[in-house]
């Protein structure tokens, strides 16, 4: 998983395929908490893994702007805390639907590959 | 309309985007500076940790559609470039893809709106002529009906659902101090209501205008009140003094509106109307039928036989011995057979000349992407997806489209308006209204573009379909090319010639038997002659007397005019020669019927158009004055009814005279004069007896001038005209011009269009030939760089390679030459009846069109011989 640096390199399409499906996952799952900030995203993703993921800008803000385009997220200036203007990410009702799709289709994957790792 | 705001307001999105990453940046070096970092360091840190902002940045650009459109106008410019870098490429796809396009939109819409769809009128296909024909006689027949005859085939209704008669009448327009002579047709009730088609203004001919007390009125066609009367509407409702009839104008007819292709219409009970002038008092009607759904145009005519063997009992003299009935469709009647046929020829020419040029760009292309395919093949490994590759070639081939289509157009509609004003009058139907057909063009530049985008896919199908490497390392490079496909461009190419020396054949025909025609011996001079009709009003001159008072007056006053060196009275316009008529020679007896053209004409006749005289005198004025029962006859007349006897003093008998309004009850003449031949029967004809008779014996028959000028005759009309009106100013003087262009008009201008036809299509072939021979010539040597390099490595000198190029060039030239002759032999033989002077077998024009193909073919390889012969042997070969 720490290759996820390296998502957008070439010569890997079937990895960064799957790769970029869990970046787009897990930025829709902390969107999902509260209305954010794109820094305050990557800090807390890098937070809750325990700095396992460094999620570089250069993965997260396209991945940001393909999400909004496709109408998942949506955006909108306010000020932060210390009174600065930020843009402010939030999730849409398809965006929620995608967020328990692929969650859902994670799980399942995630058991599967356990199982074998276990039992094989 | 957030998407029109997000396309407009892209620098806004651009601004946003800097600073949502420029906070990103700040949070972060807070951050370092918040974990104990220094300020400096903290600041480089994070701007380390960035990265290369320009292509994230780029990367998030590239997930809003909007600004994809930046990567389609960078694709446009490329693709734009890449043209102009190959400009010769460029320029002869642009033109050969127009020159197919714009030619055959032109020519088909000519056919369209010539052949299938001429008429406004509704539902025109149903609409049928009727004609009699005379079977001793191939061409002898009469598409005119007495009235009796009229009616009778319109309560015919179980073949016809109506029908609607026409009868011409020359009207004259007192306009208070001149007179106007304008194209009249008396129209039966119903005629506006069976053609349905509404007036432009005003309104149409009403069943209450035929009432026996109704007030005189008209209606006038469109263009005559465009051209006349200045479009202006206030006309409608005015009075016109017609025939010396007051009527008034009631209505503008649509545009299209032409029946007779007359100038007005007007109401009139048939047993009211007398015809001004016609040869015997006999009234002919135009008739036009609606036949009904499921009837075919034979069974028709079938059906009227009856009538018209009951017919030919009541009117004997209308009939000849044998005859039949012929209906036919009303879009066949008005437009000549020949032109059809033409048209229908040149339609068949002009899509072969579409598919060959849409050949020649398909050629033009391929070669092209065999000469790139390295070049994509690079592209491909330097990483750009085949999706970016077909984007860029489809931006090339749009901007090809594009450009092929702007110029075909503008061919097209050059090409419309440039046949639309060389087809000479009386060849199409007058409500033909030639325009570009949209549909036509839709359809070429679709089939143009679709060539386009087809081929110009092919460099980057090659590049995916082969593996690069492959590519990459060979390329053409097979000793002659790759043998696929190599046929199919061969037999393009054989083809294209074919088809050109067919049309140069025809075209060659055509111009030699044009200059043939203009060098047919009239026999008679038609330069420094002006002429015109002059309709003498019915109620005032009835008798050859009051005809006289007209004329003698007249022609006196024009001969004293300086300039003027002769005026002549004259009853036909030469070289078409009078009226027909039974002929009787005295002392002569002959079991088959005699026939002679005879004019009636004033003594300066013979010196006005220079028709020497062989034996005997010409007329004097007192025979003319006096009327006098003397007759001059021409050479033919006099071989063939005299044989070896002297005419001088013998009598002819012109039966024809007995039957005019204004009869010559004892119609024998005295020969006083043997004249030469004269063209009588228009240029192509034979010559056909004819004789010469005073004006003045009858009143009746069409009336006209003849007048011999010292100098250009234009300047004379106003004073021609003046002297007219001077003499009474109730004549209307018709179409008066010069007699050189009334023989241009009715002999030289259909085929004139004709040579202009073919001759544009010869040049269009010739065009498309060299375009095509180089294109595939530039293609095979193109392909065959490397092994003419190597050729010239191993000892080759220039002249071989060049002689292999022209040689490959010169074989196919040689197939398609002698293909094309073979089907222009063929060909001359449908063509022969439009010729003139000339055999179609003709060797010189055989040669010449084989040579000149020949010499364009050879011309064409050429360029691509000589590139060839360039090729550095080094170059070639470090191609590897």
């Amino acid at each position: 998983m720490a290759q996820a640096k390296g998502a957008q390199e070439k010569g890997a399409p079937e990895k960064a395929e799957f790769l970029k499906g869990t970046l787009d996952m897990l930025i829709l799952k902390v969107v999902a908490a509260a209305p954010i900030h794109g820094y305050a995203i990557s800090q807390r993703i890098q937070q809750i893994s325990k700095d396992f993921f460094q999620l570089p800008q250069g993965s997260l803000y396209p991945a940001l702007h393909r999400l909004e385009e496709r109408g998942w997220l949506e955006a909108e200036w306010n000020d932060t805390a210390t009174g600065r203007e930020a843009k402010f990410y939030r999730l849409t009702r398809t965006g929620r639907k995608q967020l328990e799709a692929e969650m859902l289709h994670w799980e399942r994957l995630s058991d599967a590959v356990a199982l074998i790792l276990r039992t094989a | 309309m957030k998407w029109l705001r997000r396309f407009t307001q892209r620098a806004l999105s651009e601004k946003r985007l800097d600073s949502e990453l420029q906070f990103h940046l700040e949070q972060q070096i807070a951050g370092y500076i918040e974990s104990g970092m220094p300020p400096e360091e903290a600041r480089r840190h994070a701007r380390l940790e960035f990265g290369g902002v320009e292509r994230f940045k780029e990367e998030c650009r590239q997930t809003h559609w909007e600004n994809q459109w930046d990567s389609v106008g960078r694709d446009f410019r490329f693709a734009f470039n890449c043209l102009r870098k190959d400009r010769l490429f460029a320029r002869i796809a642009i033109f050969a893809l127009a020159l197919g396009m714009g030619a055959s939109t032109a020519i088909f819409s000519v056919v369209d709106n010539a052949i299938f769809e001429p008429f406004a009128y509704k539902d025109s296909s149903q609409l049928v002529t009727i004609r009699l024909r005379d079977l001793d006689q191939a061409n002898d027949w009469r598409g005119v009906f007495l009235f009796d005859e009229f009616q009778e085939m319109k309560r015919h209704t179980h073949v016809f659902e109506n029908a609607v008669a026409n009868l011409q009448e020359d009207v004259v327009y007192d306009a208070g101090d001149n007179s106007m002579l304008l194209a009249g047709n008396y129209v039966t009730q119903g005629t506006f209501e069976f053609y349905g088609m509404a007036p432009f203004l005003g309104r149409s001919l009403e069943p209450g205008d035929y009432e026996a007390d109704a007030a005189p009125v008209f209606v006038m066609r469109y263009r005559t009140w465009v051209e006349k009367f200045g479009a202006d509407p206030s006309w409608i409702g005015k009075r016109f003094k017609l025939n010396g009839i007051s009527r008034t104008l009631v209505g503008i007819e649509a545009p299209r509106f032409a029946w007779g292709g007359a100038q007005l219409w007007m109401p009139k009970q048939p047993a009211e109307v007398r015809i001004t002038r016609s040869f015997d008092g006999v009234q002919y009607w135009g008739v036009v039928a609606r036949i009904r759904p499921g009837v075919s145009p034979k069974q028709a005519a079938a059906d009227l036989e009856p009538i018209a063997q009951h017919f030919s009992k009541v009117y004997p003299k209308e009939y000849p011995t044998h005859f039949s009935m012929e209906v036919d469709s009303f879009a066949h009647a008005v437009l000549p057979r020949e032109f059809r046929m033409a048209l229908f020829t040149f339609s068949a020419a002009v899509g072969l000349l579409l598919l060959i040029g849409c050949a020649n760009v398909a050629n033009l292309l391929l070669a092209r992407a065999t000469t790139r395919e390295k070049e994509f093949a690079l592209r491909a490994a330097l990483g750009a997806t085949r999706f970016r590759m077909v984007r860029q070639l489809l931006a090339e081939s749009f901007l090809l489209a594009l450009a092929g289509a702007i110029l075909g157009v503008f061919f097209a509609w050059a090409g419309v308006r440039t046949i639309a004003a060389v087809i000479p009058d009386f060849t199409i139907a007058s409500e033909t209204v030639i325009q570009m057909n949209a549909s036509v063009l839709i359809f070429a530049l679709v089939a143009g573009a679709c060539t386009v985008f087809l081929f110009g896919l092919v460099p980057a199908l090659k590049v995916s379909r082969w593996s690069l490497d492959e590519s990459l390392r060979d390329n053409g490079k097979g000793l002659t090319g790759s043998a696929r496909g190599a046929g199919l461009r061969n037999a393009v190419v054989i083809a294209e010639v074919a088809l050109s020396v067919a049309l140069l054949f025809t075209a060659s025909m055509f111009v030699r038997s044009f200059v043939a025609l203009q060098r047919v011996p009239l026999g008679l001079r038609t330069d420094h002659v002006l002429t015109a009709r002059l309709p003498l009003p019915p109620d005032r001159y009835k008798t050859g007397a009051q005809v006289r008072s007209f004329f003698q007056p007249l022609l006196a006053r024009l001969k004293s005019i300086p300039g003027i060196a002769y005026a002549a009275e004259s009853s036909s316009i030469p070289p078409y020669g009078g009226i027909r008529s039974q002929v009787e020679v005295s002392g002569r007896a002959h079991s088959e019927k005699w026939f002679t053209l005879f004019q009636l004409c004033s003594e300066d006749y013979l010196s006005v158009l220079r028709i020497p005289i062989l034996e005997g005198r010409a007329f004097t004025e007192t025979e003319v004055n006096h009327a006098l029962k003397v007759a001059l006859i021409n050479h033919t007349f006099q071989r063939r009814y005299f044989g070896n006897g002297d005419p001088l003093g013998q009598r002819i008998r012109l039966s024809g005279l007995k039957d005019f309004p204004d009869a010559v009850n004892d119609p024998w003449f005295e020969v006083i004069g043997v004249v030469a031949d004269a063209r009588n029967r228009g240029l192509t004809e034979p010559i056909e007896p004819e004789a010469w008779i005073p004006f003045t014996v009858t009143g009746s028959a069409a009336r006209g001038i003849l007048v011999r000028t010292v100098n250009d005759p234009t300047p004379m009309f106003k004073t021609v005209a003046g002297e007219i009106w001077a003499t009474d100013p109730g004549v209307a003087m018709a179409e008066p011009n010069t007699l050189d262009y009334f023989l241009d008009l009715f002999t030289f201008a259909q085929p004139r269009f004709g040579l202009w036809i073919v001759g544009m299509f010869g040049g269009l072939g010739l065009l498309l030939v060299t375009i095509g021979v180089y294109s595939v010539m530039a293609y095979t040597t193109a392909r065959r760089t490397h092994e003419l390099g190597l050729r010239m490595a191993l000892g080759a000198a220039a002249r071989d390679v060049m002689n292999m190029v022209l040689g490959h060039g010169l074989r196919l030239l040689t197939f398609g030459i002698l293909i094309g002759l073979a089907a222009s032999l063929v060909l001359a033989r449908v063509i022969a009846n439009q010729l003139y002077g000339v055999s179609p077998y003709d060797p010189l024009t055989i040669g010449g069109v084989a040579a000149v193909l020949l010499l364009i073919g050879l011309a064409a390889c050429w360029v691509p011989a000589r590139r060839a012969t360039r090729v550095d042997p080094m170059a070639a070969l470090r191609y590897e």
